[in-house]
C-alpha cells in the first residue's frame, strides 16, 4: 500500500506537467472498466439466472423478472451442501499438515545443523523440478493399495506430498533470512528446539505460512482429477467432482445448478475476504522471491 | 579424572544423538511425505511404462512395445496436433494479461487501481469448475448465451453447435478464458512492475516518449523474469494439463480436441480395459518433454541474465 502511495505523489508532479495525459487517463479507466465487465459478465449471469425457474431461462434469458425463485437456493443446498462439506475437510485437512510438515522442515533445514543436511534437503527441493504429470496412475494405485479411495486421505496424504517441494524451499529461504540471534536467544532460555520453533518461529513465520495455507487450500479445492480417480463414493465427493456430475444428472434445471454454482463459491469468498491481503502482499511482496 | 572425562564424552555423545533425533523430527515428516507420495510413484511410473499392467495380477514386461505402439496411433498424433494449437493459443493469448497490467499500473488514482485489482481477482475464488461448467453452458446450442444472444439479433442463421462442432471446439475451448485477463499471472507481473523506479518514469516523461514504447522500453523489460516465469507456467500447462478438455468436452466430439494428457487419462480410466502400463508410457512422454521445456526454458533464463 505504502508504494502505491509513493507512486502517486511522484506522479501529481508529473500530472501538472503534462496536460495531454488527461485524456489518455480516461482511456486508461475505459479499457480497465470493459475488462472488469467482461470478467464478471459470466458471474452476473451466473447470478441472474440462480434466481429464476427454466421458463424465465428460457424465454427471458437476458432479463431480471420477478418472480425471483429463491427456493432454488434451498434446493440446490440440500445438494451442495455435503459436497461442501467434504471439500472444507480435505482442503483444510491438506493445507494445515502441509503447512506444519513443511514449516517443521523449512525450520529444520534452515536452523539446525545435522550430518547429511544438503543431500537431504536437495533431494527433496529437486522434486520442484520434476513434472507431475507422470505420477497420475501410479499414485492411484499406490493409494488403492495403501487402501486410501474413497477416504479424505487419498486426497490429504497426496496433497501434502505435493506441496512439499516448494513450500520447504520458501520456508527455508525465509527462516534463512531471520536473524540468527532471534533463535539463539530462545535457547540459552532452556528451550528445546520443538519450543523454539513453536514459540518463535512459528509467530514470526506467519505470513509466508497463511500464504502456503491458502495456495493448498485453493489447489485441492479445485482440483478434479485427482478425487475424480480416487473418491468413487458418492458422499465423499468434494465440490468439483460432485457439481460436474449435478450438471449431468440435473439436466435443464438450470436456476438451481446456479444456485448451487453460488454456493459452491461462498466459502472461497469468506476465506479471501479474511486472507486476500495476505495472500496478494505474499505473491506481490517478497515471500516468494522470483 | 578418567572416569570423568568418559562421563562427560557420554554425555556429549548423547547431546549430539539428541539433537540428531530432534534434528530427525523437524526433516523427517516432509522427506517421508515427499519420497512415499511424490518419488515413489514417479519411479513406479517409469518403471511400468515398460511394463503390461493394470496394478494387480498383470505385470508383464513388453520392452519398448507401449512407446511403439503409441507413436503408431493416429489418435496419438491427432491429441499432439491439437496440444500444438492450445500451445500456440495460450502463448498469444498472454499478451491480453500483458497489456491490463501495464494499463493498471499507469493508473495514476491509487483507489482506483486497488479497486480494479480486487475486481481482476474475483475469478481466483469463484472455483475453477464453476467457470468451466458456466462457459458449458454458455455454449449450450439450446438455451445458451451466445446463440440466445444471436437470435435476439435476429442472427439465427449464425447460430452454432459451438462445442459440438468438430471445426469450432478448439476455438471454443480457448474463448473460455475470455478476455484472457488471468488474476495470478496479474498478480505476478504487478509485483514485477513494483520495481519500478519513478525517476525513470519521468525521464521518459520528458523524452515524450508513447506510450506503447514507452512499455516495451520500460515496463516489458522490468517484468522479464515474470513474463518468463508465466511462459513457462503456460507452456507445462498446456503440454501436460488436460482437465478443461476432460470437463467441458471429454475430448470430443469424435477426436477434435483430444490432448496427450487426456489420452494418458482415457487409456488408464477410460475404457473397461484400464492399461496402466500402456498410459504411463504417455506420461513418461509427456514427463519427458515438460522437462525439455523447462530446462531449454531455464538455460535460455541463466543466458539472459
Amino acid at each position: 500500500m505504502a508504494k502505491t502511495v509513493r507512486y502517486s505523489d511522484s506522479t501529481v508532479a508529473n500530472y501538472t506537467r503534462s496536460r495531454k495525459g488527461k485524456g489518455g487517463e480516461w482511456g486508461k479507466h475505459l479499457f480497465l472498466i470493459v475488462v472488469c465487465l467482461l470478467v464478471l459478465y459470466p458471474f452476473l449471469l451466473m447470478l441472474q439466472m440462480s434466481v429464476k425457474d427454466t421458463e424465465q431461462v428460457v424465454y427471458h434469458f437476458f432479463g431480471i423478472g420477478r418472480p425471483f425463485h429463491l427456493e432454488n437456493y434451498s434446493k440446490a443446498w440440500h445438494e451442495v451442501s455435503p459436497l461442501i462439506l467434504n471439500s472444507i475437510i480435505m482442503a483444510g485437512g491438506s493445507a494445515l499438515l502441509s503447512i506444519f510438515v513443511a514449516g517443521l522442515a523449512g525450520y529444520g533445514f534452515g536452523k539446525l545443523k545435522f550430518p547429511g543436511k544438503e543431500p537431504l534437503y536437495w533431494s527433496v527441493f529437486a522434486k520442484m523440478m520434476l513434472p507431475g504429470v507422470l505420477n497420475l496412475i501410479p499414485s492411484f494405485v499406490l493409494a488403492w493399495k495403501l487402501g486410501l479411495l474413497n477416504s479424505y486421505f487419498s486426497v490429504i496424504l497426496f496433497a501434502v506430498g505435493g506441496a512439499q517441494p516448494f513450500w520447504v524451499f520458501v520456508i527455508r529461504t525465509f527462516v534463512q533470512g531471520q536473524p540468527h540471534e532471534l533463535f539463539e536467544s530462545a535457547k540459552i532460555d532452556g528451550a528445546g528446539e520443538f519450543r523454539t520453533f513453536l514459540y518463535i518461529a512459528i509467530p514470526l513465520l506467519r505470513p509466508v505460512l497463511t500464504l502456503a495455507g491458502l495456495n493448498v487450500f485453493l489447489g485441492v479445492w479445485n482440483d478434479y482429477i485427482w478425487p475424480l480417480v480416487t473418491i468413487q463414493s458418492f458422499d465423499k465427493r468434494p465440490i468439483t467432482t460432485g457439481l460436474a456430475y449435478l450438471s449431468t444428472t440435473h439436466v435443464g434445471d438450470y436456476g438451481p445448478l446456479m444456485a448451487g454454482y453460488v454456493i459452491a463459491s461462498i466459502p472461497l469468498i469468506i476465506l479471501f475476504s479474511f486472507g486476500m491481503k495476505q495472500f496478494i502482499q505474499g505473491l506481490t511482496g517478497g515471500a516468494v522471491k522470483l | 579424572m578418567s572416569t570423568k572425562v568418559v562421563v562427560s564424552s557420554g554425555k556429549k555423545l548423547s547431546k549430539r544423538l539428541s539433537s540428531l533425533l530432534a534434528a530427525a523430527g523437524f526433516v523427517l515428516p516432509a522427506i517421508l511425505f515427499t519420497y512415499i507420495f511424490e518419488y515413489y510413484p514417479m519411479v513406479n511410473g517409469i518403471f511400468h511404462s515398460f511394463y503390461r499392467w493394470n496394478g494387480s495380477n498383470i505385470e508383464i514386461f513388453v520392452g519398448f512395445e507401449n512407446f511403439k505402439e503409441i507413436l503408431k496411433d493416429s489418435v496419438f498424433w491427432t491429441s499432439v496436433r491439437n496440444m500444438l494449437f492450445f500451445l500456440c493459443a495460450s502463448i498469444i493469448l498472454m499478451l491480453p494479461t500483458l497489456v491490463t497490467s501495464i494499463i493498471l499500473f499507469r493508473i495514476k488514482n491509487s483507489r482506483m487501481q486497488y479497486l480494479y485489482r480486487i475486481v481482476l481477482c474475483i475469478p481466483m475464488i469463484i472455483p475453477g469448475i464453476v467457470v468451466m461448467l458456466l462457459w458449458q453452458f454458455i455454449y449450450n446450442p439450446q438455451f445458451g448465451l451466445l446463440n440466445q444472444l444471436l437470435s435476439s439479433l435476429g442472427l439465427q442463421h449464425l447460430q452454432q453447435l459451438w462445442l459440438g462442432d468438430p471445426s469450432l471446439v478448439k476455438w471454443c475451448l480457448i474463448f473460455i478464458g475470455f478476455p484472457w485477463v488471468g488474476s495470478l499471472a496479474l498478480l505476478i507481473y504487478l509485483a514485477g512492475l513494483q520495481n519500478l523506479d519513478s525517476s525513470i518514469w519521468d525521464a521518459a516523461a520528458i523524452d515524450g516518449a508513447g506510450p506503447i514504447q514507452k512499455a516495451l522500453s520500460i515496463e516489458i523489460p522490468l517484468m522479464k523474469g515474470q513474463i518468463k516465469l508465466n511462459l513457462i507456467n503456460v507452456l507445462a500447462g498446456s503440454v501436460t494439463g488436460y482437465s478443461l478438455q476432460l470437463i467441458v468436452t471429454g475430448g470430443g466430439p469424435g477426436f477434435a480436441s483430444f490432448v496427450p494428457g487426456l489420452y494418458m487419462y482415457q487409456h488408464a480410466f477410460g475404457s473397461a480395459s484400464s492399461d496402466y502400463g500402456y498410459a504411463s508410457a504417455v506420461g513418461l512422454l509427456l514427463f519427458l518433454i515438460a522437462i525439455i521445456i523447462s530446462l531449454l526454458s531455464m538455460k535460455f533464463i541463466r543466458s539472459e541474465d
